[in-house]
């Protein structure tokens, strides 16, 4: 019995993210028959001009900077947050990497990526605190602190870089663009990067003690409370946390493009929400997973590359987005309401024999 | 005047209790009760007569004639209305202007305020309520609440009013007044359904009885009929026994658990003292707003107290958080299980180890099976009977019930605040955890209950200390604790039969001698 509950719970579990695997599989396929073919001038084979691995890394390369992030914000949307400053503290942490990197001069490879790596997880950590810190202490909706944050931790990048491109050294773009053994214009750091950092974030969520605590206060701040949960304290983690995806993915960002300026990541705080809440995570809080967030996040991708490959008029991609994020909510909605459907008819008759029969005396229902 | 008629009517439903080919008839201008467990179906059914939801097979007759609604509306112009459990206007909106919503008398296009609150003074005037119609909804008691509802459905001209467990959040003169008002509705003609399960009330005011059971026709039959104890029966299908929860006597020389020395927090109570041995369980009587619910939560280090000292296992204490309560071995089962005591969206089985799942882990990696293990356990113990995996939401209110007794059986506390909790419970699964709460007593925990209801504050309580304004009106022996010495107490009427010389303070002293 324990086990087949077991079963059907993890059974559940794949069939939320199923859904999303089937529409990526059906989009993909949609795409590969309409993309056509050209020659590679390189190889001089004919490739599909989707379904090639130049496209799909290329793909994963862009969705990688949203599904990190989108990670962080699936922990804080999952606690009953949002965090609305991922972006700025994206430009942040990467203008901040490249001016200490420049600062520092020129330094043996391995001991700039360390310190570019540490520069960019101390900014981005300080502004995932100072979040949680204001959160906390003022007691505003985080929708207001982040929404002010976002601005101030912007002016801040614009300030510090006086709104100039600063050059990152190459030891951090060769690191961000090793090709571990593949072909030449193959660069897999991002991807196996969004990879770790999914894993992570799932494991988190569902393995541990704080991950369980994040559920709870999102699902019910007051019973977590009751229960002898320190809000502050997960809070503080949350937050961090979001802060610290949006500076991994700066220090992803900033060492593969060679450089990082104050306009980086302009607007991703809402792909990264989109990715998040595609990907299932309930804006009340209680409700998220990482690896839907990081499926979520290639669907928006993939959405932008089907525009592209297609050839379409590049003005349609708002349009695109935006109906197909409140597609997959909705749709994922409904499923959400199906399943429960058929699991309460399954308690329920499974419970119904545990119920005494009437008496058979008790039957003034004649009357 | 209306009758109506139920006829073979099924309800489906995701996660909650279904009615399966109910039919039965409610005779014009009679008072109808319809009762059962928790989960029986009796909410559901309410509300299809009253339009909220639609049956999927079956029909409503009114004065013999199908009649079809798609929503409340529909409903309240056929002449039915319902009076709910909880707020059912928008909160912050004015009484007035939630009486007149659905269609707001205007003046060049503008809300005529002072229309709309003579057209509301009208309408609460008529079931003699004296509200000002000028007040935010939310500002007012429930008992005023549901005495706008009231005023809304008379105001409508409806000739039948469902009552969903009107006196489930009352206190027993806003109780009585509101019997009073229904005896009045039923005199002028109006038809009463009366949803509930407590007998007292039933039998005051109903002439008729239907019983549902797992969302089935168990029984309709005269009141006179159907005495306490076969309205159980039918209700559960099988007897209980009501000595069950009977709690032994303690030893004198029991462990002082949990003593509080002149507890005071401003507003709320004032210079409460009271001790609790181990294995004894101590009653907290009084009326809504007499200050219990806030003396528990001080207790629990959800809101300081401002002056007093409380003192566990003899030492003093400084409980500033709930994790400093848990960590003194105390346990609390607040109030409202759904807004404080559950995480709904969460497995059923998560909840119950919600304080304690750092027990199951090593540097904050969880150990499924360790915490499955655990879980079972639990649910073995207290008989929750549902799938851990399940959401929380989905279990019934009495296995939610036990899911919030279990986070406090698997810390392992010691003192055990109950704060009324059965509220809301079916009576197989009350019966339950009144025969939980005794075990506990009885392996040495010290436990403070919080009730309503009298009858079972008496029988589960080895004392009782009755509250009344904020302050100890006396503390009786479970032998000097009848029905009728606690409700004194906790109304002060009979104090003023004893005379003047009895001032409160005193009166505390010789009761608790």
């Amino acid at each position: 019995m324990q086990a087949s509950l077991r079963r059907l719970g993890g059974s559940l579990l794949k069939s939320q993210q199923l859904g999303l695997i089937v529409v990526l599989a059906i989009l993909g396929a949609l795409l590969a028959g309409a993309a056509g073919s050209h020659v590679n001038a390189l190889t001089g084979q004919r490739m599909n001009n989707f379904l090639n691995e130049y496209t799909l890394i290329q793909m994963a390369t862009d969705a990688s900077s949203f599904a990190i992030m989108g990670v962080g914000a699936t922990i804080v949307i999952v606690a009953g947050g949002i965090d609305l400053s991922v972006g700025a503290v994206y430009a942040l942490s990467g203008v901040g990497m490249a001016l200490a990197l420049r600062a520092a001069g020129p330094l043996p490879g391995w001991e700039s990526v360390a310190l570019g790596l540490g520069v960019c997880i101390g900014i981005s950590l300080a502004c995932g605190v100072l979040n949680a810190v204001m959160v906390i202490g003022l007691r505003v909706h985080p929708f207001i602190i982040t929404l002010g944050t976002m601005w101030i931790l912007r002016g801040l990048a614009f300030v510090v870089s006086h709104a100039e491109s600063i050059l990152v050294p190459t030891s951090l773009t060769n690191v961000a663009k090793a090709r571990l053994g593949l072909g030449a214009e193959l660069y897999p750091v991002p991807l196996l990067s969004m990879v770790a950092v999914m894993v992570l974030g799932q494991l988190y969520l569902s393995r541990t003690v704080a991950g369980r605590h994040v559920f709870a206060i999102g699902g019910n701040e007051q019973a977590a409370r009751y229960s002898g949960l320190s809000l502050d304290r997960i809070k503080l983690g949350v937050y961090a946390l979001s802060g610290l995806s949006a500076g991994i993915a700066a220090f992803l960002g900033a060492s593969f493009y060679g450089s990082a300026t104050s306009s980086d990541a302009n607007g991703y705080e809402l792909y990264v929400i989109a990715a998040a809440v595609v990907g299932g995570a309930s804006l009340l809080g209680g409700k998220g997973s990482a690896v839907s967030a990081t499926l979520g996040a290639i669907l928006i991708v993939t959405f932008r590359q089907a525009i592209r490959t297609l050839h379409w008029d590049q003005n349609y991609e708002w349009i695109i987005i935006g109906t197909a994020m409140i597609l997959a909510v909705v749709l994922d909605q409904s499923s959400t309401r199906l399943v429960a459907r058929r699991l309460a008819a399954r308690s329920r008759s499974s419970s119904s024999a545990a119920v005494p029969p009437p008496l058979p005396n008790a039957s003034p229902a004649d009357a | 005047m209306s009758s109506v008629s139920i006829v073979g009517v099924t309800k489906r439903f995701p996660g909650a209790a279904a009615l399966t080919d109910v039919s039965f008839e409610i005779r014009s201008g009679s008072c109808h009760a319809i009762c059962g467990e928790n989960g029986a179906g009796k909410s559901t059914l309410g509300r299809i007569i009253a339009g909220l939801i639609q049956p999927d097979a079956g029909a409503i007759h009114l004065d013999g004639a199908p009649v079809h609604f798609d929503s409340p509306r529909d409903a309240l112009a056929a002449g039915v209305a319902m009076v709910h459990q909880e707020l059912a206007f928008c909160p912050n909106l004015t009484v007035g202007e939630n009486l007149c919503l659905h269609a707001l008398p205007r003046r060049a296009g503008f809300v005529d305020r002072t229309a709309v609150a003579d057209q509301a003074r009208q309408a609460l005037e008529r079931v003699g309520a004296t509200i000002d119609p000028r007040r935010e909804m939310q500002s007012l008691s429930i008992a005023d609440q549901q005495l706008v509802q009231i005023a809304f459905g008379v105001a409508a001209g409806a000739r039948v009013i469902v009552f969903d467990e009107p006196t489930s959040s009352l206190g027993v003169s806003e109780s009585d007044a509101l019997f009073t008002l229904v005896e009045r509705l039923r005199e002028r003609g109006i038809t009463i359904l009366y949803i509930s399960h407590r007998m007292p009330e039933i039998h005051r005011l109903c002439d008729e009885i239907t019983v549902l059971r797992d969302g089935r026709h168990v029984a309709t039959s005269p009141a006179a009929a159907l005495d306490d104890a076969a309205l159980v029966r039918l209700m559960i299908g099988r007897a209980i026994d009501p000595e069950s929860a009977t709690p032994k006597p303690v030893p004198p020389a029991a462990e002082e658990r949990i003593r509080l020395e002149s507890l005071s927090r401003a507003g709320a109570f004032e210079d409460v003292s009271f001790s609790i041995r181990a294995g004894e369980v101590l009653g907290l009587a009084g009326l809504v707003g007499a200050g219990r619910s806030e003396i528990a939560q001080t207790l629990f280090g959800l809101a300081p107290a401002t002056s007093g000292r409380v003192l566990v296992r003899g030492r003093e204490a400084r409980i500033r958080s709930a994790q400093d309560a848990i960590a003194l071995g105390l346990g609390f089962v607040p109030e409202d299980r759904k807004l404080q005591g559950l995480v709904l969206c969460m497995p059923a089985g998560e909840n119950a180890t919600l304080p304690t799942v750092g027990r199951f882990a090593r540097w904050g990696w969880l150990s499924p099976s360790r915490e499955g293990r655990a879980i079972r356990g639990l649910f073995e113990r207290l008989g929750v009977r549902a799938s851990p995996y399940a959401q929380a939401s989905a279990l019934s209110g009495g296995n939610q019930q036990k899911l919030v007794m279990a986070k406090w059986l698997e810390s392992g506390s010691e003192v055990l605040i109950l704060d009324e909790p059965t509220r809301g419970v079916d009576v197989g699964a009350k019966a339950e955890l009144h025969a939980w709460i005794a075990e506990r007593a009885a392996s040495g925990c010290a436990v403070l209950v919080i009730s309503s209801e009298l009858p079972e504050l008496l029988s589960l309580s080895s004392r009782v200390v009755v509250l009344r304004g904020g302050r100890v009106a006396g503390e009786l022996s479970r032998d000097a604790a009848t029905q009728d010495a606690v409700l004194r107490l906790m109304t002060g009427v009979g104090e003023a039969a004893i005379g003047a010389r009895a001032a409160s303070p005193q009166y505390a002293e010789r009761a608790s001698h």
